[in-house]
This record gives C-alpha cells, structure tokens and sequence, in this order.
C-alpha cells in the first residue's frame, strides 16, 4: 500500500488549520500593516474556553461551547485592539512599539491561561467515538473533514462578504489607506475593531477544531502563529487567497518534508520555507 | 547571602546578554529576537566540550563563542536582506530552527533531557565552586563585556551603526557598506551572548532546551527595552529589575507554577506598559 494517499490527506488536514490561523492574520496584517504576534494565542482561548465549558458544565452542547469559544476569542482580540493597539496608532507609534506591545499581549495571555489550566496537555472530545472515514486507502476523522471543510466555508464566506456588503468595502478602503477611507467619511477604528474580532474567531475557530483533532497546550498559540505568518508570508501577505496559499505549500512541504525524516523537523523545515521565500520571493506568491 | 549571591549571578549573566542584544537592537536598530539561540550555542558547546571531551571551562567559552560567531555570520548573511518588523520575524524564524536542534538533535544535545553534571570552571587549579568565587568570575566578565561594547559604541564603527539605524540608505550614500557593520555587530552580540551562555551552563551545571526559548528572547528584549534601548547602563538596570522583580512574587507565597507563570505574565505586562507609556525606557536614547 501506497503512502502518498495518506500524505496528502495529512498535508491537507495541516493547510487546513494553518488557514484558519493565516486568514485572520492576513485580514489584520492588511488593515494594521503590523505583525501581530498575538495572534496565535487567539486559538488557545477558543480552545480552551470549549474546554472549560465543557469540563465545568458537564454535558454543554458540543455546538454551543464551540461558539462560544469563537466568541470569547473574537471579542478578546476586539479587547486587545481597544486596549493596547488603538492607542498606540493614534501616537502614531511604529510597526516594531505594536509588534513588541503584541509580543508582550501574547505572553501575558499564555501565562494566564498556563495559570488556570496548568501546563498540562489537555483533550477535547466531543462525540463517544469518532468516525473514521477512509479515502483511495488514507485515514481521516470526522473532526479533520470539518478541520478542511471549516477552512474553506471560512474562505468562501470571507470573500464574499469582503466584496459585495458595504461593510467588506469599508474594510478594504482601510486596508488600501487608512487616512484616505478616514477622509472619506469612514469609522475607521470601528471597522479595525471588528476587523479584530473576526480576524481572532477565526483563529479561535481553529484552536477549538484543533482542540478536538491533537488536544489543547498553553504554548500552543506561538507555534500556531509562527505557522500561519510563514502561510501568510509564503501565500502574500495581507492577501486572503494568499492565506490559503500559502497555508496549502506550508502544510504539503511539512508533510512531504518529514516522509523520509524524523517528524520533529516539521518546525525546521516550516522556517526553512519562509527563509527561502523571504530571499527569492518576499512579497510571496500572491503579490498585494 | 547564598539567595543574594545566587540572584547577583543571575543578575551578571543577564546583564551580558542585554548589553550584548543592545549591541544590536539598541545601537543598529535591528530588532532580533534570536538573542536565545546564541546564549544556548555557547551554553550547548561549553556543556558538550566539558563533559564529553574533559576540556577546561575557558577554553570551551572562547570555542563556543567562536563556534556562536561564525554561525551568526551565517545568519546575519540572510538577515541583512530585511529590516524592520520582516528582520524581527526571521530572527524568530532561526531562533525557533536552532531550538528545534537543541530539541531534537538528541544524538548530540540529549535531547530534551538536557545535559547533566557539567563541572565548575577551573582556572590553573583553582576551582570556581563556591558561588562566591563564581560571583566575582561573572562580574570580571561583566565588566570585560561592559569595556568591549563601550569601546565599540564609542568608536567610529559605533557611530556608523546608529548611522544605519536612523537611515541606512544615507549611509550607504556616504560610503559605507553597511552590510559588514550590521553582520560584524551582530558576531560581536552573538559572541558576547555564547560567553554568557558558557558562565550559565558553568554556574548552574546542568542545561536542557528549555531555557533557550523564543520566550526566553522575549525577557532578554524586556530587559533592554525597560532598561532602555542604545544605553549600556540601562542594560545593566533593565537586568537587576527584571532579575530582581519576580523574586518578590516569590515571597508572596505562590506555588512554584504559578509563581513561573506569573514572572512571565509580569514581563509582558511591562513589554505592554512600556510600549505604551515610555518606548525608550527609563534611560534610554533611542526608541523603536
């Protein structure tokens, strides 16, 4: 039998929740014009309030704490833009004071939540028993079919929404010029808060199906951000097809990479990527 | 005492590292976030050469920071094509590759179990194995590291790499290959990193991956940035703080892990604070 089905699949499952990281990354990135590092820890909180849903209220609606727990992540990021982002654009501060302050919001949020649900690996599990699908020979759970079909529902709708409501386009005047949409007539502080919050569910999204496909860790969310930067910045940056992009050769290169080495390279060969392209193709595949 | 001798050492080592990261984030406006992957190459090649070859402390520190230089070389070559937040991301990107080597290169670094038994240095006999004997070691070096980046800052090299961090263009426009001053000032902070990394292993006796994090350059870039960024003596300041400040969560009577927790939530806490309200710290004179 053949491995190349189930490297594929894996590689798919991989994109897959790099996306969900990416997608919002890159809606932030092209408002903000600034690495948000506290991005990632986006999908420990989602996750980790399903968990905790679910481990205090014994029998919560697997559905409803899933929701919640892209709530809580959303209006966190939300929280983070009005407390620390908002007032350092104002000062018109640089890329590298949001950067830090962002470095600094993700190592507080780690440790907080290191402190209530120790350092300890945790799993999610919904149903008693997951189904198993089995595709041309290669394995796949139910939770990884939602992990892709997530993925590309978050996409479409995403699109979509960006280009025909009103409020899409107010989001790409401020990603093409914050002062000319301000100008314009257009709240723009409002439409990057929001940006915010659905750039943080979206990841929240991620950490809660990530939760329940591998389980939950505090660190979680540096490695999940340093993933989808490199998808980001590998796809185009600030770009959302990008993000899919670059999340698709992200997840294929890490799984192809590992088929004749040891697994725990995947992080070296994920930065190995990004270095390449920051040398030959740094504005990525998809040029914004 | 012992507690005081104990924090001082920490404290010298610290003070290393800061003004070694100054070097290059403070004086050359490059925002590296690799300052762990140094310190743990000189702890690494220190630890490997005392226990698996029996070689004398010092000799293994000057190996190491040599070893540390020319793999900075290496990656300053890729670096210098970024600047700003772009040289931030790809600093993290190798800090994340050489701790996956720590982690992982099991054959040589033992993995995540770290390397044990490592003997005190030894100086024409006379062993540094009492920590007050070890204390006063470390503040030579300090003081040896304090001269080498005075003299460096003071010099007309000096004044070439705040040239190129306040507008590299102009000073290429003058002349200057600016590529050698960032790649020769990053050796230098690479090396001081390794030589503090060497006293570390030294001191404590025993090194595992762990200490050579991304988080672990987050607290490094903590200390420059409270002490203040481009001021030997707010490196000094920023790591008897920030050394010093947790302690006191210590005596509040947390438990251990929550206390750890805790110290990193303080230093993000500050990262946030100081964005915020003082981005050039308490004396410093240049701000990101």
């Amino acid at each position: 039998m053949s491995v190349i089905p189930q490297l594929v699949v894996n590689s798919l499952i991989a994109a897959g929740t790099y996306a969900l990281i990416a997608i919002g990354f890159n809606l932030i990135y092209g408002a903000t014009k600034f690495f948000n590092m506290a991005h990632g820890v986006m999908a420990a909180i989602g996750g980790y309030t399903v968990f905790f849903l679910m481990t205090t209220y014994a029998g919560t609606n697997v559905i409803i704490a899933a929701i919640l727990g892209v709530l809580v992540a959303g209006a966190i990021g939300w929280g983070l833009d009005r407390i620390i982002y908002r007032p350092l654009r104002k000062r018109r501060a640089s890329n590298m004071v949001l950067l830090v302050a962002s470095l600094g919001a993700f190592t507080i949020i780690q440790a907080v939540i290191a402190m209530i649900f120790t350092s300890q690996f945790q799993t999610l599990s919904g149903a008693a028993s997951e189904k198993v699908y089995a595709i041309f020979g290669a394995s796949i759970t139910e939770t990884q079919v939602i992990i892709l079909a997530s993925a590309v529902l978050v996409f479409v709708l995403l699109s979509l929404f960006l280009k025909v409501t009103m409020f899409g386009k107010q989001v790409r005047a401020v990603s093409d010029d914050e002062e000319v949409a301000w100008i314009a007539g257009i709240n723009t502080e409002k439409i990057i808060g929001w940006i915010f919050f659905i750039g943080s569910a979206i990841a929240g999204l991620g950490g809660v199906l990530i939760g329940f496909d591998t389980g939950l860790q505090p660190t979680m969310g540096l490695n999940l951000l340093l993933k989808g930067v490199i998808a980001a910045i590998v796809g185009g940056i600030g770009s959302i097809p990008g993000a899919i992009l670059g999340a698709l050769l992200l997840g294929f290169a890490e799984n192809f990479g590992i088929w004749k080495i040891s697994g725990e390279w995947k992080d070296a060969i994920a930065f190995g990527l990004l270095i390449l392209f920051l040398i030959f193709r740094p504005k990525g595949i998809i040029k914004s | 005492m012992a507690y005081l001798i104990h924090l001082a050492i920490l404290i010298s080592i610290y003070a290393i590292l800061g003004l070694s990261l100054n070097l290059v984030v403070g004086y050359t406006g490059l925002l590296s976030v690799a300052e762990a992957a140094f310190y743990g190459i000189g702890a690494y090649a220190t630890a490997l050469l005392l226990v698996g070859l029996g070689w004398n402390f010092f000799i293994a520190m000057i190996v190491g920071m040599v070893l540390a230089g020319v793999i900075a070389l290496l990656i300053g070559l890729v670096l210098s094509k970024f600047d700003g937040d772009y040289y931030a991301l790809a600093s993290l990107g190798f800090g994340v590759i050489v701790y996956s080597i720590f982690l992982n290169w099991q054959g040589l670094t033992n993995g995540p179990l770290g390397i044990p038994g490592i003997p005190r240095p030894n100086l024409f006999g006379f062993a540094f194995s009492d920590n007050f004997s070890f204390l006063l070691l470390s503040v030579v070096f300090v003081l040896l590291a304090y001269a080498v980046s005075q003299f460096v800052v003071n010099s007309s090299f000096g004044r070439v790499l705040k040239a190129i961090r306040e507008d590299e263009k102009a000073t290429q426009v003058f002349g200057y290959k600016t590529l050698n001053y960032k790649l020769t000032i990053f050796v230098i902070g690479a090396m001081l990193a390794a030589l503090a990394g060497s006293l570390y292993a030294g001191y404590i006796t025993y090194i595992d991956p762990s200490t050579f994090t991304v988080t672990g350059s987050i607290f490094i870039i903590a200390i420059i940035i409270l002490g203040g960024l481009a001021s030997l003596r707010g490196s000094l300041i920023g790591a008897v703080l920030l050394v010093l400040l947790p302690e006191f969560l210590r005596f509040v009577g947390f438990p251990d892990e929550i206390a750890a927790q805790m110290r990193q939530a303080v230093y993000g806490l500050l990262l946030i604070l100081l964005m915020l309200y003082r981005p050039q710290g308490l004396v410093g004179e240049y701000k990101l």
